[in-house]
This record gives structure tokens, C-alpha cells and sequence, in this order.
């Protein structure tokens, strides 16, 4: 799941500043997961600026807040035609496709993005994410037990361990366990030692085109089937 | 379309249906939840009303009823039941129960007649009165009461509080006619009732069918607590034993203490286990020095000079019978001699019924009726209460008349009866053992009593008042069954799995499907998944919790704006415990000016939120103050914590300092709670100062 945090308040209020009307975004699914945008850090910020402009001299805006479902599909959007019409910018907490799906969608209104969208990854424990892909889109995963060396491995290497891990931690950051430890371990566990014998040639490291896009269906070119989607 | 907005779509409204286990207990079923809540908080006031709307004597049950409620807490998965009916007494004593009168007016004119004036027959004057109905109670005796006026002895019911009942009920114009036997019905139909209500109770004592029972000497159980109840003070001889295992026996037993008797033995032919008395009773018997010899009965009373002989056998308890209970069988060349001055027989009771009434008799002598409408075989004539069931409790009895005040309502309005609005049923189960085992051990406080050698020597109530303090930690223990949070927009939520991780009880699951649940039986309705949940799609099912934060704080807020008092401070302090007794008043009243106080139902459930609105309001400085080591519940200051300093970051970033905001420690171990306060706002006194100055140099 998509991993993000919000951005210092400085920075927000910085941003909203030109603004008079001001529509706070969040959104329903992985923001709302992982405590960076969903319905309560909504009006948290809602009221954080409130107290700025109360407390800290900012000029007066009209705040108004709103959230919904994802805002990386356009159809969740629609009904927000109305709230946008009566705003002059908005603050999206949703991450960085939300917040391109918005600009697509609200092509008159600009579009602030309210927090940093950082990683993929997972909850460890309640209030602590850690990184796990990296979207490389070359998973490798079957030889390494499970375990990525490109997100969980600070070098990012192939054929690991490197010289450097201590008591199973990483030189560069001891309190990060050392990625190639962990993949030792549990090739072990797996009885697939053998899999560290191999040599893992480089990877592509050409730069990968972008925008990358994936295609499921047959029919190629937008606009021809019931798929389209209208903007 | 999301989310569902009250324009669009019918809002979801949350499952308050959830019974608790102590409210389907109770014959009456009072919402037992809500007043112990209110205790807690200190609302004893409120507390009160809610007893009252569902209980006709509230006072008289505060001190006698047999609290099956207690038996059915879940709190007893954990520790120890809640002590819900000394918690009662609590709410009478200091809520002013004395202060309260009643009045009712006559809207209807079929007169109703009640003969008999046991909690039955007052219960349902008392219904009956107030849905308009001329009532007239006929009592045999002299004075109003039953059982309760001669059954029960006065150092468990001091009369005092009967007789304020009593006269809330002549208050109320109920007509009273006592020294009236009623010896015929068709009489009363011809005096121009409608209705009438039979609840004449269980005064017949049943016999122990052993030679030389007629004795001198030898007493029934229901004459001798009669005798004494009604003010004669029977001569009881130095040595008096009693017969019976039930709370007659006990009754008789203690009573005979307190009429001097030197030694009291009590003969049961069962074991402890099988005694049908109510274990605290029998245990303040024993500490009063009664002597209870089980597994023996008297098979023989002989006269002796000044003294009767008891022949007693030894037993020993064979297959259960049909009541359940094993059946004593006497062994065999066990008898012993035994010698008393006094014997007094309480194996049990029944209804007595005059064959003029013309009712139908069942079993135990008792009237047969619909056991729904409570109706007779014979046409508007009711009964009820012990001469119905056999001797019962005082709670099934009022519950009787209240059931009987609605039936005769319908049986006169002609309606077909309502039946089942009185029936409740718990759908929650036990506690799961992870649920029990995580939730904080409180040890249960029982109200303090009369020393032993100072209750015998009069019939002084044995019982005391719990002190504030007490009552209210004691009702905190309360688990709230079925109060707790739920999730209320399942369309907003993202199964983030926060309230799993958050909740301290491991109550929330995720099911098969993949969605999450909260189960209603377990949760502890801390609040803690309420506030933490980011998508807000959690709310507590008692809509009181659910509001109460915002709209004190806004409360507050408003006040303080007209106070034009500056610097303005708010302090969030939890409203259970110490700071419910009152003290949270008086710490008010006596902190300096600008103080605003808004009281938390735990701060667990304080949001952020609310700390910024307090900010943004004006606020030059917040507090929140938590109850401490008090606290019922694990991990509070943990989620404080977190609050706190998540608002701190953000007051960071706007140039205000951190120790604006403050969590303060004023339990009640401090010494004066009222320092750490005192501090805090004249630290906020001097940042005001500060930053005045500042702008007037700006400037």
C-alpha cells in the first residue's frame, strides 16, 4: 500500500497562502490506512490552520473539507463538481496520482499536494511503516526468499551480503537489519541455501521509460470501448 | 456516492438494542447501565431519575433487594460483581430521594380496588395512580407495608423509609383502608370497582408435621417476626433455635439476637451450598455469633419444666429432587437431644386464600393465573406477588404490580394487552477470556457496616452509605456492556486495521471476509478506536459519549467569551472518579481566574481535535488532567501522550510554546490538587505577558 506522510504546516500554509477559499481532500483508501490524509487528519489540518490564522497571523481563509472514496479514479470525483466551483484552490491529501487524477479532472482549479507521497509499504505495528517495494517492475523475490534487497538492503545489491553487516545489522544504520542476513535466514529455514551460491547478474539499470502504462485489454486505442473514461 | 450525506441518504443509525445482563436480570428492569454510569461521573441527581423512572420504591430495594442483577454482572469474569444495589442505596441517600414528591391526577373513573398492600399491592397503586386511576388499597393490618412491614425486620428496612413511600403514595390520592379484611369479592364489585388486585402475599407458615409442634415455646416463623415487626416484644428464653435454611430463618434468627436471646442455633437439614438465603445475609448472621448446625432436623419437641427438648437427626444428602436440590436422608441412630426455651419454625410459606373469593387454587396453595395478564378465573379480578408464586423477592413483587397496573389498564380501557414491552432478553454472551484477562482487576468496595457486638443490641440498620469517593470508584467498575463502539459507516472504512491495533482488550476482529468487527459484547467502550480511527467511521452506542466532548468544550468556550476573563486557559479533567465526587466543582471554584474546565468521560477520548479548537478559541494555554492510578482502564496516559504531542508539533510550527500545553497530575494522592493548577496558569499568566509586551514593542 501506498505509504505517505503529511507535509510541515509551514509548508502548507505557505502554499495555501494566495488563496482565499481553501478545499482540504482526503481520501478514503490508502491515506486513510496509513493515517496521512483520510477523514481526520482532514479536519486536523482544518483545525491546525484555524489555529494559525487565530494564533499565528495567517490571512483569513474560508476552509471547507471533504473526502472521498480514492481519489486516483476519476469517477469517485464527480461529486465534488459543486464544493469546487465555490473553492479557489485545492488541498489534496491524497497522494501523487490523487492529486494528477484531481488536476485532470478539475482542469480550472489548481491543486496543492498536502503531503509527501513516500513509499510502498507495510504497518509493522500500530503508527510504525516500513519501505518494502520499489516498483522496479523486475520482481526477483522467488530468489531471495521473500525478502527485497533493492527497498531492504541500503546499497541495493544483488549478490549480498556486502562486508559491512554487524550482529545481523547494517553498517550504514544499526538499527536496520542487514537485508541479506534476513535472506540467508530464511533461505535456510526454506532449505534453499543453494540459491546464495548463485550469481545474480546486474539488472536493467537503462532508464526506464516513462510514463510506464499497462494495457489489459484488447482493444488498444482509448476512446473505443465502454472504458473510456470522460474528463 | 461518498460519503453518504444527510441530503442524500438516510443516515445510519446506530444499535442501541443491546441489553445488558444486569437490565434483563432485574424483575423490574432498570436500566442499571446508565444510573451506575452517572454515579461514576458524580451525576447522583441524575442518577436517581433513572432509578426512579424504572423502580416505584427505589429506597425500599436499597436495601432489601436480593440484586439477581449482581449475579448476572460479567464483571465477575473479571473480579467481582458491581455492588449495584449499595451503589442504589448510594443514589437514594445523597440524591435526594426524601426531597421528592409525587403527584397524580384522575383521568379516568373506574375505580380499582387492591387488596393487600405488600410491594405488589403498592406497586401497582402506585402505577395505577399514575395512569389516572381512583385506587384504594385494603390491608388487613393495621399499617400499610406486608411483608415488608412484617416480614422484614427493621434493622434491614428501617420503617422510616417505608413510611416515606407510603406517604408519597397517599400524596398521590391513593385512598387507604387498613384494619379492612377483605372477606368477599362480589362485596367490592358491588361497592362499584372494576378491577381488582389480589396480592394478600404468603403469611401462612407451613408446618413442620413433627410431634410435640404445638408446644409452648414453639413459634412459626411469619407470627414471630409479625409480633416483633408490628412492636410486641415476645419473650424469647435464653436459648432459641430456628428451623430452616431460607431468609426467614435468618431473619428470625438475627431478630432473636436482638431480643436478647443469649444463643441462637439455626438447624438446616441441607449443606451451606444448598442454603436458599442470600449469602451475605448468612454470613453477617455468623458474624453476629448465630451458629447454623447443617445436615440436621428435629424429628421431636418435648416440653421440659422450663424448657423444650429437641430430638434432632443428623443427615446426609441423597439424589436431587425435583426443586433440583439433593434430598436429605437421616442416617440412622444418629439422634441427639438438644434444649431450648425457644423454638421457632421457618421452613416456608404460603398464600392464604379465603375459599368466598371463588378464585381457581394451584399448587402451594397459591392463585392460578394467565401468567401474562395475570387475570383469575374470574372476570377483572388480578392477582400477583407472593400469593401468585409462593414467597418471592421484594423486586419480582413490585415488578408483579407494575405488570398487573398495565393489565388492568388494558382490561379497563378495553385494549387488547400489550404484551412483551416489559419482556427483555440479553443477546450478549460471556466475556472472551483474552477480553477478561486485559481488562484492569478493581477490587470491589462493599459499604461499610455496623461492627457486630454494636448491631445486636438494637435494630438499628446493619448497613451503612458508601462514603463519595468510594461509590464512585466502585461504580467505575462497571464494564458497560453493550454501550461500546461500533463501527457506524462501514462505506468510510478503510479496514486499516487501526482499531485492531489500538484497542487494549483485543476485541476487534477481522472476520472470514476480510471485514473488520467489533464485537458489541465485548467491547469496554474505552473510546480509544474512536478517536483513532482515520476515517472517523467509529462512534460509541451511547449517544452521550458520542457528543460530549465538543459540546462541553463549545459550552465552555461560549462562557468564557462573555467572561472576557484573560488569559483564557482550558483544562480538560476527567469527569470519573475524584473529579466526579464534586471535587472537580470545588477545584473550579477555588482556581484562579480564566480557568475553563471541560469535563471528559475519560480522557482517552479527548481528540486532537479538540485541543486545537481550545487553541484556536483563544485559548492561551490547555491542560488536561486524568484521574491517574484511579483510572478503571489500561493505557490512557499512553494515548495522551501521543495526542499531546502530535498537537505540539503543529504549535511548533506556529511559534507557540509547547508548554502551553500540559498534561497535569491532580489525583487524589496529591496534596493540594489544586498547586500543579495554580502553577500551570500563572506560567501562562507570564507567556500572556510576554507576548503582549512583544506586540506592543512591534508596535
Amino acid at each position: 500500500m501506498i505509504v505517505a506522510e503529511q507535509k510541515p504546516l509551514e509548508e502548507i500554509r505557505r502554499m495555501i497562502d494566495p488563496y482565499a477559499r481553501v478545499l482540504i481532500l482526503g481520501c478514503g483508501t490508502c491515506m486513510t490506512v496509513c493515517g496521512a490524509g483520510g477523514e481526520r487528519e482532514v479536519s486536523f489540518l482544518h483545525a491546525a490552520l484555524r489555529v494559525a490564522q487565530a494564533k499565528g497571523g495567517d490571512r483569513a481563509h474560508d476552509i471547507s473539507e471533504y473526502t472521498v472514496k480514492r481519489q486516483c479514479d476519476l469517477e469517485f470525483l464527480d461529486v465534488l463538481a459543486d464544493r469546487v466551483q465555490e473553492t479557489d484552490v485545492i488541498l489534496s491529501l491524497g497522494c501523487g496520482v490523487g492529486v494528477q487524477v484531481i488536476a485532470e479532472r478539475f482542469p480550472d482549479t489548481p491543486v496543492l499536494p498536502g503531503i509527501n507521497t513516500s513509499f510502498m509499504g507495510a504497518a509493522s505495528e500500530w503508527g510504525i511503516w516500513d519501505e518494502r517495494c520499489a516498483a522496479c517492475g523486475d520482481c526477483r523475490l522467488d530468489e531471495t526468499a521473500g525478502i527485497c534487497p533493492i527497498t531492504r538492503c541500503t546499497k541495493g545489491i544483488l549478490n549480498g551480503p556486502c562486508a559491512g553487516p554487524k550482529n545481523g545489522k547494517c553498517e550504514a544504520n544499526k538499527d536496520v537489519d542487514c537485508a541479506w542476513i534476513l535472506i540467508y535466514r530464511r533461505l535456510e529455514r526454506l532449505g534453499q541455501l543453494e540459491k546464495m551460491r548463485r550469481y545474480y547478474p546486474p539488472r536493467n539499470f537503462r532508464t526506464i521509460p516513462r510514463p510506464r502504462r499497462i494495457v489489459t485489454r484488447v482493444k488498444r486505442e482509448p476512446g473505443e470501448s465502454n472504458g473510456q473514461v470522460a474528463v | 456516492m461518498y460519503p453518504p450525506n444527510a441530503d442524500t441518504l438516510k443516515r445510519p443509525s446506530f444499535d442501541d438494542s443491546l441489553v445488558p445482563p444486569c437490565q434483563a436480570a432485574c424483575p423490574l428492569h432498570m436500566e442499571i447501565r446508565e444510573y451506575v454510569d452517572l454515579i461514576a461521573q458524580g451525576r447522583v441527581m441524575e442518577a436517581l431519575q433513572v432509578i426512579r423512572d424504572g423502580n416505584p420504591f427505589p429506597s425500599i430495594c436499597a436495601y432489601v433487594c436480593t440484586h439477581p442483577c449482581e449475579d448476572a454482572c460479567r464483571r465477575s469474569e473479571v473480579d467481582k460483581p458491581i455492588a449495584i444495589r449499595a451503589l442504589k442505596r448510594f443514589a437514594v441517600e445523597f440524591g435526594g430521594d426524601r426531597m421528592i414528591s409525587l403527584e397524580a391526577s384522575t383521568a379516568h373513573p373506574e375505580k380499582v380496588a387492591i387488596v393487600g398492600s405488600g410491594p405488589a399491592g403498592l406497586a401497582a397503586a402506585y402505577y395505577l395512580r399514575k395512569l389516572g386511576y381512583p385506587v384504594t388499597i385494603f390491608e388487613a393490618h393495621s399499617e400499610l407495608g406486608g411483608m415488608l412491614r412484617v416480614g422484614i425486620p427493621k434493622y434491614r428496612l428501617p420503617r422510616e423509609v417505608l413510611e416515606a413511600e407510603v406517604q408519597r403514595l397517599i400524596q398521590m390520592g391513593v385512598e387507604i383502608r387498613t384494619n379492612t379484611r377483605v372477606v368477599s369479592l362480589d362485596l367490592l364489585f358491588e361497592m362499584g370497582y372494576k378491577a381488582i388486585f389480589i396480592t394478600v402475599g404468603a403469611h401462612q407458615s407451613l408446618r413442620l408435621g413433627i410431634e410435640g409442634e404445638e408446644s409452648p415455646g414453639v413459634v412459626d416463623g411469619g407470627t414471630f417476626l409479625r409480633e416483633v415487626n408490628l412492636g410486641l416484644r415476645p419473650s424469647v428464653g435464653p436459648r432459641v433455635a430456628v428451623v430452616g435454611g431460607g431468609n426467614v430463618a435468618i431473619d428470625a434468627a438475627r431478630t432473636a439476637l436482638r431480643l436478647g436471646a443469649k444463643e441462637v442455633k439455626i438447624l438446616y437439614r441441607r449443606s451451606r451450598a444448598e442454603m436458599p438465603a442470600d449469602p451475605a445475609e448468612v454470613e453477617q448472621a455468623l458474624e453476629e455469633g448465630v451458629e447454623i448446625l447443617f445436615l440436621v432436623t428435629p424429628v421431636k419437641i418435648a416440653r421440659e419444666d422450663q424448657h423444650l427438648r429437641v430430638t434432632c437427626v443428623r443427615l446426609t444428602l441423597g439424589e436431587p429432587d425435583a426443586s433440583g436440590r439433593r434430598r436429605p436422608v437421616p442416617l440412622e441412630g444418629s439422634e441427639f437431644d438438644m434444649q431450648f426455651e425457644t423454638l421457632v419454625s421457618a421452613i416456608g410459606q404460603a398464600p392464604y386464600i379465603p375459599d368466598d373469593f371463588r378464585l381457581r387454587i394451584g399448587k402451594g396453595s397459591t392463585i392460578q393465573v394467565d401468567p401474562l395478564t395475570l387475570l383469575t378465573n374470574r372476570a377483572g379480578v388480578f392477582a400477583g406477588g407472593d400469593a401468585v408464586t409462593g414467597p418471592a423477592t421484594v423486586t419480582e413483587a413490585l415488578a408483579a404490580g407494575r405488570r398487573a397496573a398495565h393489565r388492568i389498564d388494558d382490561y379497563l380501557q378495553h385494549r387488547y394487552p400489550l404484551l412483551g414491552k416489559d419482556a427483555k432478553e440479553s443477546s450478549i454472551g460471556d466475556l472472551l477470556p483474552r477480553t477478561a484477562q486485559t481488562v484492569k482487576k478493581k477490587t470491589r468496595q462493599e459499604p461499610p457496616v455496623l461492627p457486630p457486638e454494636e448491631r445486636t443490641k438494637d435494630f438499628r440498620p446493619v448497613e451503612l452509605i458508601y462514603r463519595w469517593e468510594t461509590a464512585t470508584d466502585e461504580a467505575r467498575r462497571c464494564l458497560r456492556c453493550g454501550a461500546g463502539a461500533e463501527i457506524l459507516f462501514q462505506d468510510k472504512c478503510a479496514t486499516c486495521l487501526t482499531c485492531l491495533r489500538v484497542c487494549p482488550y483485543h476485541v476487534p476482529y477481522v472476520d472470514a471476509s476480510g471485514t473488520i468487527q467489533i464485537p458489541a459484547d465485548q467491547c469496554q467502550a474505552c473510546g480509544i478506536c474512536v478517536a483513532e480511527c482515520p476515517a472517523k467511521a467509529i462512534v460509541l452506542r451511547k449517544p452521550y459519549d458520542r457528543r460530549q466532548v465538543s459540546e462541553e468544550l463549545d459550552h465552555a468556550l461560549r462562557s468564557a467569551a462573555q467572561s472576557k476573563s484573560k488569559p483564557l486557559i482550558v483544562g480538560f479533567c476527567c469527569q470519573y472518579g475524584l473529579f466526579g465526587s464534586g471535587t472537580l466543582a470545588a477545584l473550579w471554584r477555588r482556581a484562579q481566574a480564566g480557568i475553563w474546565i471541560v469535563p471528559v468521560l475519560c480522557i482517552a477520548k479527548l481528540e486532537d481535535e479538540h485541543l486545537l479548537r481550545a487553541l484556536e478559541m483563544g485559548a492561551e494555554g490547555v491542560f488536561i488532567a486524568g484521574c491517574g492510578d484511579q483510572c478503571a482502564r489500561e493505557n490512557t496516559a499512553f494515548w495522551v501522550a501521543q495526542r499531546v504531542e502530535k498537537v505540539r508539533k503543529v504549535m511548533a510550527q506556529l511559534g507557540l510554546q509547547p508548554e502551553r500545553l500540559q498534561v497535569l497530575q491532580l489525583h487524589a494522592n496529591d496534596e493540594d490538587p489544586l498547586k500543579p493548577m495554580d502553577e500551570f496558569t500563572q506560567q501562562i499568566a507570564r507567556l500572556y505577558l510576554d507576548s503582549t509586551i512583544k506586540q506592543e514593542v512591534k508596535s
